[in-house]
């Protein structure tokens, strides 16, 4: 053999270095005693605009509950650095960035609560990032997650791990209410509905059929059209005429909200506001910008929060907001930002009772009731029940003059079950799930009207 | 051996017949079987409106839906037809080359009406759109050159590395397209990469017509992309038939060695094509943009579309093209509406299966596609 | 001495140390290194090393790998998860034994495959480039829209139900390690094997010469839809330890997105050699953890955009330069050096076949 020794040398060093290098980082790790957070939100995709929004939110209460110093008051995700809660200094490992789809949610917890070694998640924002992630915390005891803003359904309900939290409401939560109000409101009798086919808008429209149907509507017609179709034509032909019904709900979000209504307009001519509502798609992010000021009059579900409410608690919210991030304050009533505030508020009295100590002693020490923002039955307190999920008011909403909504429906004290029509033995809402009956709902015939922002004793009739 | 080429060359008389049976009953079951859905429930008869025979006016808007959807397809599948059928390449760029027309075609219609972000058709001239229309056109034109200049023109007859290339491009320009569209953004909202937006027609457009004879009320923009189709569709085949730059193309897709060798440049005319190509993705989009809306991720759809059409038409062939969106359009717009619809778990989402059992068979008898010359 | 024999010792030093190392990968590395680098390169190799058998072998380059790998992880999502109170919701929980789903996902994925390879068994070239594009993003939208499978959602908690002989692989990270390694470890082996049997000698013959080899009378369009079967039988096998590392499955997984980065991966490691499947996926993954850390969330500078424009280039820099990844610059040097060195001019393998110089 005349072989040159470097070359048996040189790639086998190139190995060996490569391998101590590796191992060395590998061994490296930072271990004082600290509490190591991360806030898991979405930097891409569909609600990938709501990046700051959502950071800005929890750390305005980690700045205001805890001591933190933003680094950079319009940028929150900057960092924030001196957060304390009793003698633990809680340090924010890093921020994930998700794109509204499981597998990256995935990848994302993976990277923050293994590779940066996290103690505590805030976050995900949606839906299917939430169940992959409740699936994740089954199999991390110690860790916990505190949910960012998701609304599905099953992380707090058919999968229910005791270290997931979550102090804000479901997607079908949302939108009690709705269907009384457009029953009464606007005589609706026989819907249709059209949702995209996947479990947000399955949950989200369980919450309207639920309602609609308790009261004594009928759906008459539900249509699935895939997420991002590209030609709604084939499926907005299957919705009955305008004048064979008396309305329809309109749960399709994705880039489909104005698709879907533009195809509808070119079926059926101009939509009669009061014959359309809808979930939040309608009003919230660039699409609901776009589709919003077309219907002024339209009834739309909430996000958990009451643009507009005037409470001495809601004004002491906005003011942390305003202080710590006021760029992001403007968005204060969005679920974005509020949701997660309350997240992260939860986590530092969590931790304040817990001294600093995370895994089990954190997760029963977590508070079972929050003073948030835009509570105000149960004396502004929401209250978690069983399976760690928040019992919390809505507000249902009405878009006005240039697409700006208004809050015109209060309903109290909205649990998850809908007073037992969803429940951990039963099926997670579907395309036939809820089925369209008749039944009691606890907030039936209780529902307020709101005005100018104030709650009246008044019933909705 | 010898019989088994023969069983696997050959088709037998067992699957011609299973097919044509299959789209017999297809057919039979659009026209004939299908029922008006009952109350609650339904079985395997019932649809959204029930037979051609039931009810003809859905049948009919059906199929104007298919047809229209088919137009809009075209437009963009002739495109990357062209350019396989001339320098066999494939590529797959053609989806980031449509999303980027319709970004483009949005920002200047947004910033030549001024009028923000929920513009209605009534606020635009014909002017407003076709201007857009044009730039786009023209924007996209010129990067596929730039791309075809660049990366393509040297390795040519490397099929899968140019393939490749392309792929290549396409993360790049799907990723550019987030970091740098949309730039015009409802006021009170964050400038966020690769949202959705959407362009207006004119406002002639945006009307529903009564179509004679029937009482149809239907949309005349959707006619219009149509009629677009129609009309890219009229203009290529004059442009290959009747022009010396199209026979040159034509002898190209025929034979390239032999045209360079009789002193044509073969390079110029690829160029050309590349243009012409991208353009037409880039026109796409607008359409795309003014139907619906344009957002980051529709790239791969339309990557999809272009894909189906070409492989079921054959590639390179402009009646091809026609012939795969037309039966693509079809099958897309009947699936989603003539699919039994038994109680609400059943069973119109599986609308696509019918695009890989459209795929199959006409693969099966001719893997070269309807239209598609062998080699 | 020919030159060629001190590059064969060199390459199996490396494998034997390498080998070595991943044996020790417990006690070298910590558990975010094991579990989502290493373990994720396996597993995302072996996926490759299906894709580059086809392309080296047979001069087929198939997109469909990633689709493949998806349907196996849905099949089993669907056929093990449960319903009821702590069990999932998606898809058909059906609650069966381990086991048998285990072996029916791969089973059914093969045959997939086999009725996949059938209909794509007469197209050459970039045509089954295209086709098996669309077959990936049919079964992508199928598994999206149709919600008795699970729908736009995904099927999770899916590896908690493994057989006995599995065992516990949600908490214990070090036996799924070492099962992706014993798998990988396996998968090279057959494919090795598979090539040097008639079959595969046929199957490469078939790549070079398709249409003398029907005329021998081997039935090619056969030949090419059992290699197809076979590399999906490997792509399953990929798939069952993704959803087992990942715990879940969503369409997302098999999207235009992942297909490509198999692709990418494929082609960093070197559409010729085998081996660069895991090289490719090592690369791929170390520069997807890091190189997305140092990205500003404002994007890049000077040009825009993030991690993907980055990836993009260097992807384009690859196909460019050396088409073949890196396996092939690695044969590359040892072969300049063999020029340099002096006469025996020993043919190397051809590339070209998978480079696809001109099959028109």
């Amino acid at each position: 053999m005349r072989v040159r020794r470097w070359k048996l040398v040189l790639p086998l060093g190139v190995v060996a270095i490569a391998a101590t290098a590796l191992v060395s980082t590998s061994l490296a790790a930072p271990e004082a005693r600290e509490v190591r957070v991360a806030i898991m939100t979405d930097c891409k995709g569909a609600f990938g605009a709501n990046y700051e929004n959502d950071i800005g939110g929890a750390q305005a209460a980690f700045a205001q509950y805890a001591g933190g110093k933003p680094k950079s008051k319009q940028k929150p995700s900057a960092g924030m650095t001196g957060i304390k809660v009793g003698g633990t200094s809680v340090k924010i490992v890093g921020y994930g960035c998700g794109d509204d789809t499981a597998p990256t949610a995935i990848k994302e917890t993976r990277r923050l609560m293994e590779g940066l070694k996290a103690d505590v998640m805030v976050g995900p924002l949606s839906g299917d990032e939430a169940v992959a992630i409740a699936n994740y915390a089954k199999g991390k005891p110690t860790k916990t997650f505190i949910i960012g803003t998701a609304a599905s359904q099953d992380p707090t309900m058919q999968i229910a791990p005791k270290n997931v939290f979550r102090y804000h409401g479901d997607g079908a939560q949302w939108n009690a209410g709705l269907g009384e109000i457009v029953y009464k409101r606007l005589g609706w009798r026989n819907a249709a509905i059209i949702m995209d086919d996947y479990s947000f808008a399955w949950t989200s429209a369980a919450g309207i059929i639920a309602d609609f149907c308790g009261i004594g509507g009928k759906i008459t017609k539900r249509v699935f059209p895939p997420l991002n179709t590209t030609d709604y034509a084939s499926y907005v032909q299957q919705l009955p005429k305008p004048d064979q019904i008396d309305g329809y709900f309109w749960v399709v979000g994705g880039t489909g909200t104005g698709v879907s209504l533009k195809a509808m307009e070119q079926a059926n001519g101009k939509i009669d506001p009061k014959q359309l509502a809808g979930n939040l798609f309608l009003i919230d992010g660039a699409a609901g910008k776009e589709v919003a000021p077309l219907y002024p009059g339209a009834y739309v579900g909430g996000f958990g929060s009451a643009p507009g409410l005037k409470t001495a608690q809601v004004k002491r919210y906005e003011a942390v907001m305003k202080k710590w991030y006021p760029t992001q304050a403007k968005a204060a009533a969005s679920g974005f930002v509020y949701n997660y505030y309350n997240a992260a508020w939860a986590l530092v009295l969590g931790l304040q009772k817990s001294a600093g100590v995370v895994g089990a002693k954190l997760q029963a020490s977590m508070p079972r009731t929050l003073a948030s923002g835009y509570q105000v039955s149960n004396k502004g307190l929401v209250k978690l029940d069983s399976r760690r999920q928040a019992i919390q008011d809505q507000f249902q909403l009405q878009i006005g003059k240039g697409g700006v909504p208004s809050i015109v429906g209060f309903v109290p004290n909205v649990d998850q079950t809908f007073g037992g029509v969803f429940g951990p033995n039963k099926p997670a809402p579907g395309r036939a799930f809820p089925p369209c009956t008749k039944r009691k709902l606890p907030w039936q015939g209780k529902i307020r009207v709101v005005k100018n922002g104030v709650v009246t004793n008044q019933v909705i009739k | 051996m010898a019989e088994r080429i023969r069983a696997w060359g050959v088709v037998g008389t067992v699957p011609r017949v299973a097919a044509a049976g299959l789209v017999g009953f297809a057919l039979l079951y659009i026209v004939v079987i299908a029922e008006p859905p009952p109350e609650i429930g339904g079985n395997w008869r019932t649809t959204s409106s029930g037979s051609a025979i039931d009810d003809w006016q859905s049948f009919a808007i059906t199929l104007l839906n298919g047809l229209t959807f088919a137009g809009w397809l075209f437009i963009v599948a002739s495109g990357f037809s062209l350019i396989f059928g001339l320098m066999r390449v494939v590529n797959m760029a053609h989806g980031s080359f449509y999303l980027l027309g319709g970004y483009i075609a949005y920002e200047i219609q947004q910033s030549m009406t001024g009028q923000g972000f929920s513009l209605q058709s009534s606020e635009v001239t014909t002017w407003e759109w076709v201007y857009p229309a044009l730039v786009a056109c023209s924007v996209v034109g010129v990067v596929g050159l730039i791309v075809q200049q660049v990366f393509l023109r040297w390795n040519m007859g490397q099929e899968l590395r140019q393939a490749l290339i392309t792929i290549a491009i396409s993360v790049i320009i799907a990723d550019q397209i987030i970091g740098h569209f949309p730039r015009h953004v409802p006021e009170g909202t964050v400038k966020f990469g690769g949202n959705a937006v959407g362009m207006a027609w004119p406002g002639w457009a945006n009307i529903r017509i009564e179509l004679p004879l029937t009482g149809i009320d239907y949309s005349l923009a959707r006619l219009i992309v149509l009629f677009l189709g129609v009309m890219v569709g009229v203009l290529l085949w004059l442009w290959l038939h009747r022009t010396r730059t199209g026979m040159v193309i034509r002898a190209g897709v025929d034979d390239r060695q032999m045209t360079s060798a009789l002193g044509v440049s073969i390079q110029s005319v690829f160029a050309i094509a590349f243009v012409v190509g991208s353009a037409l993705a880039a026109f796409g989009g607008v359409v795309g943009a003014s139907q619906g809306n344009v957002a980051s991720g529709q790239d791969g759809q339309w990557l999809l579309y272009s894909l189906v059409v070409v492989i079921i038409g054959g590639m390179g062939s402009l009646l091809g093209a026609a012939a795969g969106s037309l039966l693509y359009g079809l099958v897309f717009s009947f699936a989603a509406s003539y699919l039994p619809t038994t109680g609400n778990e059943c069973c119109t989402n599986y609308a696509i299966v019918f695009t890989f059992v459209l795929l199959a068979l006409v693969l099966a008898f001719r893997p070269q596609g309807l239209f598609g010359r062998i080699g | 001495m020919s030159r060629l024999d001190a590059k064969t010792t060199v390459e199996r030093v490396i494998g034997v140390v390498l080998l070595l190392v991943a044996a020790l990968g417990p006690q070298l590395f910590n558990d975010y290194w094991l579990d989502v680098i290493l373990t994720q390169a396996l597993l995302l190799g072996i996926a490759a090393a299906s894709l580059i058998f086809l392309s080296a072998y047979g001069g087929m380059v198939s997109l469909a790998q990633t689709a493949l790998m998806g349907i196996a992880g849905y099949m089993l999502g669907n056929m093990v998860t449960q319903s009821g109170p702590g069990g999932e919701s998606k898809g058909l929980v059906l609650g069966w034994d381990p086991t048998l789903a285990l072996v029916l996902a791969i089973v059914i994925t093969s045959v997939i495959g086999l009725i996949f390879g059938a209909l794509a068994s007469r197209s050459f070239g970039i045509y089954f480039l295209m086709l098996t594009l669309t077959y990936a993003v049919i079964a992508n939208l199928f598994f999206g829209s149709v919600t008795q499978f699970g729908g736009f959602s995904p099927i999770a908690g899916v590896n908690e139900y493994t057989p006995s002989f599995v065992g516990d692989i949600a908490t214990d990270r070090d036996r799924l390690y070492y099962i992706a390694l014993a798998v990988s470890a396996v998968v090279y082996v057959l494919i090795r094997y598979m090539t040097r049997t008639p079959f595969g000698i046929a199957f490469a013959g078939i790549r070079d010469e398709p249409v003398r080899m029907a005329s021998l009378g081997y039935a090619v369009p056969l030949h090419r839809m059992l290699a197809f079967g076979f590399a999906a039988f490997i792509a399953s096998l990929a798939g069952i330890l993704y959803v087992w590392w990942n715990g879940q499955i969503a369409p997302q997984d098999m999207g235009l997105g992942p297909t490509i980065d198999l692709l990418i991966i494929a082609v960093i490691g070197g559409l010729g050699r085998i081996e660069g499947a895991w090289i490719g996926a090592f690369a791929f993954i170390v520069i997807n953890n890091y190189v997305v850390n140092w990205v500003p969330t404002g994007g890049l500078p000077v040009v825009g955009g993030r991690f993907n424009t980055i990836i993009g280039l260097v992807f384009l820099t690859i196909v460019i330069v050396s088409p073949d990844g890196l396996t092939g610059l690695w044969d590359r040097i040892w072969d300049r050096a063999r020029r340099r060195g002096g006469p025996p001019q020993v043919e190397v393998e051809t590339r070209e076949a998978a480079m696809g110089t001109s099959s028109s």
